[in-house]
């Protein structure tokens, strides 16, 4: 079977168990957060636009960025291959007429997608809600999709690196959790060109800045943008799709060449 | 006959412990039982086999090709893992439809097969229901019918009578007995002698990573020249009987049974005994009741080969 066929029944296979999953659950539930957080947002700050779009741009944006989609993308990715190893079902997968490099981007393009469909979700309606009294404006959903496509591009690049960690360490998520959580928030807030060896730094070049207007109340993305010294957008969007393209291709590759042993 | 699976000069080390010890053999079709204490090798060789891990010395063809990183090779393997583990978020038909889509089969036949695989294991009722809510025998036929639904010539079967109760047992023999058709090769692994023995009269012994012995039990029985042959002889006078053997060099020992009736002579001469034994009835007459061989079975020959 050709690699891209077997790509295609690969990631059938585990889109349809991913949605299913315990996992998928409970990090779903978490996507609810912003939701309930923009609900209660539009309650005490009626009337007050460009507080609820700062609610937006000032917490909820660093939720989605900075949290949940390196959350999201720290299980998932490293699960693509370690989940297999730890829960022994590996020879599944490698008994079946499947190159090792279908099953891992396979797996990975199902859980990619699983976790854009959460993060839309949930990025949309709180949007929505705290930009609501602007429903009219078509600039509006230019914002919205930027947001969308800086957290597509994040949970692709993110995905990409802890799927190659996975494939490499046992324990892989407490590698991922020191990368994704102290690495990433600390390099880039380095000044120069050390906060280009972060994934959050071409994400935030990425951003839209608001003045005033629509998506931004009255208020920069501050929080978000602070000490940053952004990348072009075009070569942000290059380096995230590079450092994606990088990764997955170590992960085949060691994935092809490594043997995973049950721990018995 | 051309062999299906062959194994040159194996050898497969975890760290500093040696899995496999320079390994070579030829398995051809039909059913082949690999048989062997728990750590013997028999799931390191099926490993070998099913390309789930590559040889640290020597070669495993299946076919003629390597098992390392070829996938193709398993549009006709099935492989039934010796572990209790699954997608557990599945239900049976949903566990069978996925895997087998990984074949490349379209809907239809995809729906087609898995029903059929579904029905030879006895799970079509249950096929909407989780597999975490499935019992361990419903579990170890799931796991058999992944294997088989693709209708593979060469089936692999790790240890997978493991955890089932004697029913289960019974059901899973005469599953894997009734798949065997003209020209499919099975493979598969235990630790309990019974269960290889209601399969297959070829047997593989494994222990500490070598080939003890390989052939058909009584064969093996054969090679065994060194150990003396049990007979058990059930007559009127054994003692009698007894008494027409002493000073024969060829039988170091004989006892009495507790019944009083049984004579059992260990001898190195097996064919020389049934001769005398026949003259000695038809000379004193001397009613015999029942012939049998004790250790004429698998369990002797594999304790006898351990050193147990």
């Amino acid at each position: 079977m050709s690699v891209k066929r077997s790509f295609g029944r690969v990631f059938g296979f585990f889109f349809a168990l991913g949605r299913k999953t315990g996992k998928t659950r409970a990090l779903a539930l978490l996507g609810l957060f912003p939701v309930v957080l923009a609900v209660v947002a539009r309650i005490f700050l009626r009337g007050r636009s460009g507080d609820m779009a700062a609610v937006f741009t000032e917490i909820l944006m660093v939720f989605f960025l900075q949290l949940y989609v390196v959350i999201l993308s720290l299980f998932y990715g490293t699960s693509v291959v370690g989940e297999e190893v730890e829960n022994r079902t590996l020879s599944y997968l490698t008994t079946r007429p499947v190159s090792k490099p279908a099953i891992v981007l396979g797996k990975y393009a199902a859980y990619s997608l699983l976790m854009f469909v959460m993060v839309g979700l949930g990025l949309g309606v709180s949007f929505f809600i705290l930009n609501a009294p602007r429903l009219g404006d078509p600039a509006l959903y230019a914002t919205f999709l930027r947001y969308l496509g800086v957290l597509g591009l994040g949970i692709l690049a993110y995905t990409a690196f802890f799927t190659f960690l996975g494939a490499l360490l046992k324990k892989a998520i407490i590698v991922g959790l020191v990368f994704g959580f102290g690495w990433e928030n600390v390099i880039q807030y380095f000044p120069g060109s050390t906060q280009r060896f972060s994934v959050v730094h071409y994400l935030k070049s990425l951003l839209p800045i608001h003045r005033a207007g629509p998506g931004g109340g009255g208020r920069g993305v501050a929080l978000l943008l602070f000490r940053l010294e952004p990348t072009a957008p075009l070569v942000a969007v290059l380096a995230l799709v590079a450092i994606a393209a990088v990764f997955l291709a170590l992960a085949c590759g060691l994935f092809r060449t490594k043997e995973y042993l049950s721990e018995d | 006959m051309t062999a299906v699976i062959a194994a040159s000069h194996l050898s497969k080390w975890y760290g500093n412990v040696l899995g496999l010890n320079d390994v070579s053999l030829e398995i051809e079709e039909g059913i082949t039982g690999l048989l062997g204490p728990n750590g013997a090798g028999k799931s390191t060789f099926m490993k070998l086999v099913t390309g789930q891990m590559k040889p640290n010395i020597g070669a495993v063809t299946v076919r003629g090709r390597r098992t390392w990183n070829s996938p193709a090779l398993f549009l006709d393997i099935g492989f039934c893992p010796e572990h209790d583990v699954f997608y557990e978020d599945m239900t049976g038909l949903e566990f069978v439809s996925g895997l087998l889509r990984l074949y490349g089969f379209g809907p239809a036949e995809v729906r087609d097969r898995a029903a059929r695989a579904l029905d030879i294991v006895d799970l079509t009722k249950d096929k909407d229901r989780l597999i975490r809510g499935y019992s361990r025998g419903m579990r170890q036929r799931i796991k058999f019918a992944q294997a088989v639904a693709h209708d593979p010539g060469i089936v692999i079967l790790d240890e997978p009578m493991s955890g089932l109760d004697p029913l289960g047992k019974r059901k899973l023999i005469r599953l894997i007995k009734d798949f065997k058709s003209e020209g499919r090769t099975i493979l598969v692994s235990s630790h309990v002698l019974p269960e290889i023995e209601a399969l297959t009269s070829r047997v593989v012994l494994v222990h500490q990573g070598k080939i003890l012995a390989q052939g058909d039990v009584p064969y093996i029985r054969e090679l065994i020249e060194a150990h003396p042959h049990q007979i058990s002889v059930r007559s009127s006078d054994p003692r009698a009987l007894a008494a027409r053997f002493v000073g024969d060099r060829s039988i170091p020992k004989m006892t009495f049974g507790e019944d009083g009736r049984t004579l059992v002579v260990e001898t190195y001469k097996r064919d020389d005994f049934f001769g005398r034994l026949a003259g000695v009835v038809l000379e004193d007459g001397i009613e015999v009741e029942e012939i049998s061989s004790p250790d004429d079975n698998l369990q002797a020959v594999f304790e006898y080969l351990v050193g147990k």
